[in-house]
């Protein structure tokens, strides 16, 4: 009898104290109930990184900080550039505040690194989509439709695509270290000699040096480069390749991806295209299409 | 020209202030680890010795670059995820330490077992036979080399600018992707690196001086 007694007891007493858990479980609930009420980061889903941003308080963002236009410091050294004003319209997104964003300075080499080891939330540092890259990682939307252009020297004997394409193998051309870049280069200049460089301020210093006649370097830098400095730099005329740039993201977190694809829609197509607008023209000197209402041509 | 330097010299001060700032933290940690080590090496049991032996010969093996990159994309996967600024001095810690343990382990032994044995007659300790006998003669051929190893570490600083951290190397490709104008910029991080490094060797000539005072 007292055996049993002694198990009743403790039978007691684990239930008052499974029931004082209980308590406090939904406490808990209560507790998170009303801070959903209050904040909508209890409403994204657990898991997710828009879960982590939201409650963080802070977007963390991998980009570089050495290609203009892209990603650069201005002369207050602040960081500026495409990709820096898209990172901030989702800051302004997803706090009212485009100024809630950490940046993470990271080479080109380490963006899909840093998503899947979880350093940063998202990348927006000119990315090329491709769907190998695009078996690593998530792609937002296109954010920018890059193309590749020779930028040529004005103290250069070649000036032209076609003095350049003409001059066959003595042609030298300089080029991004990257992916495919041989193929890339030849598509403009089938014979040139390939010169491929670490960074685009190498590639450019190869052209001022003379050390080649053109430097295969993006659309957008040619445009950037030929307004800044017209009596130093020529644009060869000849534009090619279509690249989409986009955001990318960890795998396998479909809420977050949506998020940033919506956000950047609203801001490209729908009520808030100001931010977009004014960085597209400030870095690229380019305007949007008009946006007209009806049929969604997105 | 001089202007243009001008405008540049604030932005790369304070990745030259990173640069002084990872070289110090990586001279002082990987002196105390690598002369313990290399105590270790000279008068350590095997046990102490095979394990020291396969670490020192592991990171003298690897590109430092690869060691920077091990501890800050791998550990991740071991459930440490370390912020840039002490993964790569983790990183170049680690490899000097080595590095150091090994000069350490040669100017040690290099002092002839007599002069310890001379300790140990006049009955001093193992650690007071270290501290009077032993380390004030190694000193001296430990210096040349670890100096070297020094400024090896300020240039090879320059390395964790791959991971994202804004030290002298990396400001100066940042208002290099601004202008685009990499010569004097180059040039100018090339004189601030020589200076640190000038001023490292005149250092270590005054050091090397002071120490041959003893006689062989």
């Amino acid at each position: 009898m007292t055996e049993r007694n002694d198990n009743d007891a403790a039978a007691r007493r684990d239930f008052l104290r499974l029931s004082g858990v209980g308590a406090a479980v939904a406490a808990g609930v209560a507790a998170t109930a009303t801070l959903s009420a209050q904040q909508a980061a209890a409403q994204a889903p657990a898991g997710s990184t828009l879960r982590t941003v939201l409650n963080r308080g802070k977007l963390v963002v991998g980009t570089g900080s050495t290609n203009a236009p892209w990603h650069f410091e201005d002369d207050k050294g602040q960081l500026t550039g495409m990709d820096i004003a898209v990172a901030r319209i989702l800051a302004r997104g997803l706090f009212d505040d485009p100024s809630k964003v950490e940046f993470v300075r990271q080479e080109p080499a380490a963006r899909i690194p840093n998503i899947t080891t979880g350093k940063v939330d998202i990348v927006i540092q000119f990315m090329t989509m491709s769907p190998a890259r695009a078996q690593l990682v998530n792609f937002s939307r296109p954010y920018y439709i890059e193309g590749v252009a020779l930028l040529t020297s004005s103290r250069g004997k070649l000036k032209t695509h076609k003095e350049l394409v003409d001059a066959g193998r003595s042609a030298r051309a300089s080029v991004l270290q990257n992916v495919d870049a041989d193929k890339l280069v030849a598509k403009a200049l089938p014979s040139a000699t390939v010169l491929q460089l670490d960074t685009q301020a190498n590639v450019i210093q190869a052209l001022d040096s003379g050390r080649v006649d053109a430097a295969v370097v993006d659309l957008s830098t040619v445009g950037w480069l030929v307004k800044r400095n017209p009596d130093k730099y020529l644009d060869s005329g000849f534009h090619y390749e279509t690249m989409l740039y986009g955001a990318a993201m960890r795998q396998g977190d479909l809420d977050w991806s949506r998020f940033v694809d919506t956000c950047l829609n609203v801001n490209m197509h729908g009520h808030q295209t100001d931010m977009y607008d004014r960085a597209l023209d400030e870095f690229f000197g380019a305007k949007p299409p008009r946006r007209t209402p009806g049929f969604p041509n997105i | 020209m001089i202007d243009f330097a001008l405008r540049t010299l604030p932005f790369l001060w304070d990745g030259l202030l990173v640069t002084l700032h990872v070289s110090a933290v990586v001279l002082v940690v990987s002196l105390v680890l690598g002369v313990a080590a290399g105590v270790g090496f000279a008068y350590g049991p095997l046990w102490v010795r095979a394990p020291l032996r396969l670490c020192s010969d592991v990171l003298r093996g690897t590109p430092l670059l690869v060691l920077i990159f091990c501890v800050y994309y791998l550990l991740p996967f071991a459930g440490l995820n370390l912020q840039p600024f002490p993964a790569a001095v983790i990183a170049l810690s680690a490899f000097k330490a080595a590095h150091v343990a090994e000069i350490a382990r040669g100017a040690i032994s290099s002092i002839a077992p007599g002069q310890s044995d001379a300790g140990k007659a006049i009955g001093l300790t193992f650690a007071q036979r270290l501290a009077w006998v032993v380390f004030p003669q190694a000193l001296r051929r430990f210096l040349p080399p670890w100096v070297n190893s020094v400024t090896d570490t300020v240039k090879g600083s320059s390395l964790v600018s791959l991971v994202g951290i804004v030290d002298l190397m990396l400001a100066a490709q940042q208002v290099i992707g601004r202008t685009y104008e990499p010569l004097p910029v180059y040039v100018l991080a090339a004189l601030m690196y020589f200076a640190i490094n000038y001023a490292l060797s005149v250092a270590s000539r005054r050091l090397e001086a002071r120490f041959a005072y003893i006689r062989e």
